[in-house]
């Protein structure tokens, strides 16, 4: 049973929807407002009944800035015929003011091409209020635009304010944008808001919001401020419900929202041009009123050192314009590019001050000072050129080589107070030499450390030989002997080759006295051809070294009585000579 | 025979010479080339572009050579551009050069003042022995040793002067003793109690060598920290309140001890 009343439900269901669609559909497009003021957003809706748009038309006006800002759909159902309602909306600017037509838009809806109407929609430019509706009360809110009086010179920064009042019973001020601020010959810069506060309006109390703006005039002649257009969003109280008591309306009352647009008037002044009187040579458009100092250090330097130059202008005016002098070509000094700084005084940047810091190197010891250093600008609160000077500062520039004073006594703060920053840099790298390990690690430095230990060595043992040889005597004596005889036999060959017998002879029989005496530990004197077969070392000896010695005697002997014999034959005895001396120095005692 | 042999040690003579002065003249343009790009370094940092001018001052100990005044500016320009770890580190190593340099012991002292946090600093008696670089202590030590064993040598040779020698020559045996105690302790500082200064921040120290490693405790740039021991790219540090932990060699610069 059930399941057949279901059945019947979802036929009566079709058939009404056929019903409904079957009425025909219909596309307008509407504007939620034919006239605007510039700035404020309309809202263009278009409207399809009866069915969905296959394409939505995108309109496009010139001038007009039209954006999509949603869609929506509705069903609704009348004496039994079901309707459908596709909303598509678009928020609507204009750029200039002026009457724009949104043409006939062109859709197909549920197999049906539909056009709409066209819609004209007239864009006021704003106007400020007139001074009867502002002291009447009845301005919501409103601006005012004010300049100072006075002369007023091209190029001069001056200020100008903006007054915005709010109505007391305003519960919401809020969405508050510009839409023009129209600015002829002016450079439009910073701005500050002011702190709020009331004031009486005619008969109401606004709250008044100030904005300062920093203006720089750009040409001479006639200025026109203004006006400046602004849009918000205010929150009234709801006109419907008249009878709630104030005290609880506040509370529960959700007022109305509304968008209103906001024009000032426009002000004027004549900007003046600067005077070509008295202008100074140095004059660099700075226009204001400005104090200088200059600051150097160190003041003791070596050439080549950097000192570092401190140029500081304050005051009232065009910080921004403001530059320093050209010097970069200054005699004997190598000046680097400055860094600005620039401590606004307040935020419009129209107080303060501007520091300029650039280094410079002395490139000569001839330098004695900084040189005068002058800023000249325009005031134009008298109207007149200023020229403010500062005077030479003394330098002590020495020679490169020369010891200048530590940089850090220079510059380095009062004692128990921390330096204000880190000491400057050097300007010669020093002796640049390769990156090593320790001297204790390296094996050179190691072995050096060798050579007074041998030395050492080298003269212990020297010693330990030369105080042996002191406690030796007949080592002493082997020594001398052997000395004697190297001479010796020097001699003998002299005597041979000079054939002279008698000295070759006596000198080989007092050098075989004193090798024998050696040998067999005796007084030279002592020595006769008779040891040969009295001493027992000289019996243990080879039969050819004793003959050899016998022979030598003999010849000695001889030499005394026979005839004088050759160079030959004295080389000859003297070879003999020698190689007894090696035999007998073979034997041991 | 001879001519030839004359002629061909001639040959080797102009040659060896040749390569000699080809070596100077290597070495006066290297030299050169080093001076100019101090120069230009140095004008880079009056033009107030640090960080280009601490570039410089690196390309130049790379490939110039290390000085004292040379690590001091590029401490002043690591600095200057914001890195205090770099700066100390750079500032440290040209103390190791040049140890009585109150230039640099201010501006080292400067910026670690610059430093968040505590940072280790070594005891008096250590700082008492850097006023001396250990390449001092070494020759100040070997010209003592050498002193001494030039009077023990002169005292062999000549026996006589012993008695005149031997107030000089025990000085100069206290004298090797103390300077080389001293310098033994400047080198076991040297070579076993290195520093590891941190470069980047925050530099999270690791409880092990890995970067999953849980986080021990964090260190600023610029912080000081002893090295305990290393491991492939890690090193364990202790920073001065003790507590210890990992750092990746990426996150600090090794600095010997003294």
């Amino acid at each position: 049973m059930m399941r057949l009343i279901f059945k019947i439900w979802l036929w009566c269901l079709a058939a009404c929807l056929w019903l409904g669609t079957a009425q025909g559909a219909n596309f307008t497009a509407s504007l939620d407002r034919d006239t605007m003021t510039l700035g404020e957003t309309a809202t263009l809706s278009l409207t399809f009944e009866g069915g969905s748009p296959q394409n939505a038309p995108a309109p496009d006006v010139p001038g007009l800035d039209i954006s999509s800002s949603g869609n929506s759909q509705s069903f609704s159902m009348v004496n039994g015929a079901m309707s459908s309602t596709v909303t598509v909306t678009y928020s609507v600017t204009a750029q200039q003011p002026g009457q724009y037509t949104i043409p006939a838009l062109t859709a197909d809806v549920g197999g049906q091409s539909l056009t709409t109407q066209p819609i004209t929609l007239t864009v006021q430019k704003p106007d400020a209020p007139s001074a009867d509706d502002i002291h009447s009360g009845n301005e919501a809110a409103f601006m005012t635009l004010s300049l100072p009086s006075g002369k007023v010179y091209l190029g001069q920064e001056l200020t100008a304010e903006l007054r915005i009042y709010v109505r007391d019973d305003v519960q919401n001020f809020g969405n508050f944008q510009f839409t023009g601020q129209n600015a002829d010959g002016f450079l439009l810069g910073k701005s500050a808001q002011g702190g709020r506060s009331q004031a009486r309006v005619g008969d109401r109390v606004y709250t008044v919001i100030p904005v300062t703006y920093a203006l720089t005039t750009t040409r001479a002649g006639q200025l026109t401020l203004g006006p400046f257009t602004a849009q918000a969003v205010i929150v009234l109280p709801s006109q419907n419900q008249p009878n709630v008591d104030p005290f609880f309306r506040q509370f529960f009352n959700q007022g109305d929202q509304k968008q209103i647009t906001l024009a000032t008037t426009t002000a004027t002044l004549d900007s003046l041009p600067l005077p070509d009187q008295n202008k100074p040579a140095n004059f660099g458009g700075a226009i204001g009123n400005f104090t200088l100092a200059v600051s150097v250090g160190p003041t003791n330097v070596t050439v080549g050192d950097p000192v570092t130059v401190r140029v500081q202008i304050a005051g009232h005016g065009a910080l921004d314009s403001i530059t320093l002098p050209d010097q970069s070509v200054l005699p004997g000094f190598k000046v680097f590019p400055p860094t600005v700084k620039t401590d606004a005084g307040n935020g419009l940047g129209l107080d303060g001050t501007k520091i300029f810091e650039e280094i410079v190197t002395p490139q000569t010891a001839d330098i004695h000072a900084w040189p005068q250093f002058s800023f000249s600008y325009f005031n134009p609160d008298d109207g007149q050129y200023h020229t403010v000077t500062q005077p030479p500062v003394a330098l002590t520039v020495q020679a490169a080589g020369a010891t200048p004073m530590p940089a850090f006594a220079k510059t380095s703060a009062p004692e128990n107070q921390p330096p204000a920053d880190i000491l400057p840099i050097k300007e010669n790298p020093g002796r640049l030499r390769p990156t090593g390990t320790a001297l204790i690690n390296q094996p050179v430095f190691l072995l050096l450390q060798g050579l007074p230990v041998m030395a050492l060595l080298a003269a212990w043992i020297w010693r330990r030989n030369t105080d042996n040889l002191a406690n030796n005597p007949r080592r002493r004596r082997q020594l001398a002997v052997a000395q004697l005889v190297s001479q010796g036999l020097a001699e003998l060959k002299q005597f041979a080759a000079g054939n002279q017998p008698d000295e070759f002879f006596a000198t080989l029989f007092r050098l075989l006295q004193e090798q024998l005496g050696e040998r067999l530990d005796c007084p030279a004197s002592a020595i006769t051809e008779n040891v040969i077969e009295e001493h027992s070392l000289l019996r243990q000896a080879p039969a050819s070294t004793r003959d050899g010695l016998r022979e030598l005697f003999q010849l000695c002997n001889q030499a005394r009585y026979a005839p004088v014999r050759g160079t030959s034959e004295l080389n000859s005895v003297a070879s003999q000579f020698q190689k007894v001396i090696a035999e007998l120095k073979e034997l041991r005692a | 025979m001879k001519a030839p042999i004359l002629n061909s040690l001639v040959v080797s003579g102009k040659r060896v010479l040749l390569v000699m002065v080809a070596i100077g003249m290597a070495g006066n343009l290297f030299a050169a080339d080093a001076d100019g790009d101090f120069a230009a370094a140095n004008r880079l940092y009056a033009e107030g572009k640090f960080s280009a001018a601490a570039t410089g001052y690196e390309h130049v100990l790379e490939t110039g050579g290390v000085s004292a005044n040379l690590l001091f500016n590029y401490g002043n320009a690591e600095f200057k551009a914001g890195n205090l770890g770099s700066a100390i580190a750079a500032f440290r190593r040209a103390g190791l050069l040049a140890p009585r340099d109150q230039e640099i012991r201010a501006n080292l002292d400067y910026v670690r003042n610059q430093v968040q946090g505590t940072t280790i600093r070594p005891p008096r008696w250590q700082e008492w022995l850097g006023q001396l670089s250990l390449n001092e202590w070494t020759v100040l030590t070997a010209l003592a040793f050498w002193l001494a064993l030039a009077l023990f040598t002169v005292r062999q040779i000549r026996p006589a002067l012993r008695p005149r020698l031997s107030g000089f020559t025990t000085l100069a045996i206290l004298l090797t003793l103390g300077l080389g105690t001293g310098m033994g302790l400047q080198a076991a500082s040297h070579f076993t109690q290195a520093t590891a200064v941190v470069t980047t921040t925050p530099a999270t120290a690791r409880s092990g060598p890995f970067d999953d490693a849980q986080e021990s405790f964090t260190a600023h740039d610029g912080t000081e920290l002893s090295i305990l021991s290393r491991h492939d790219d890690w090193v364990q540090v202790s920073d001065a309140q003790g507590k210890i932990g990992w750092l990746n060699v990426k996150q600090v610069q090794v600095v010997p001890g003294a």
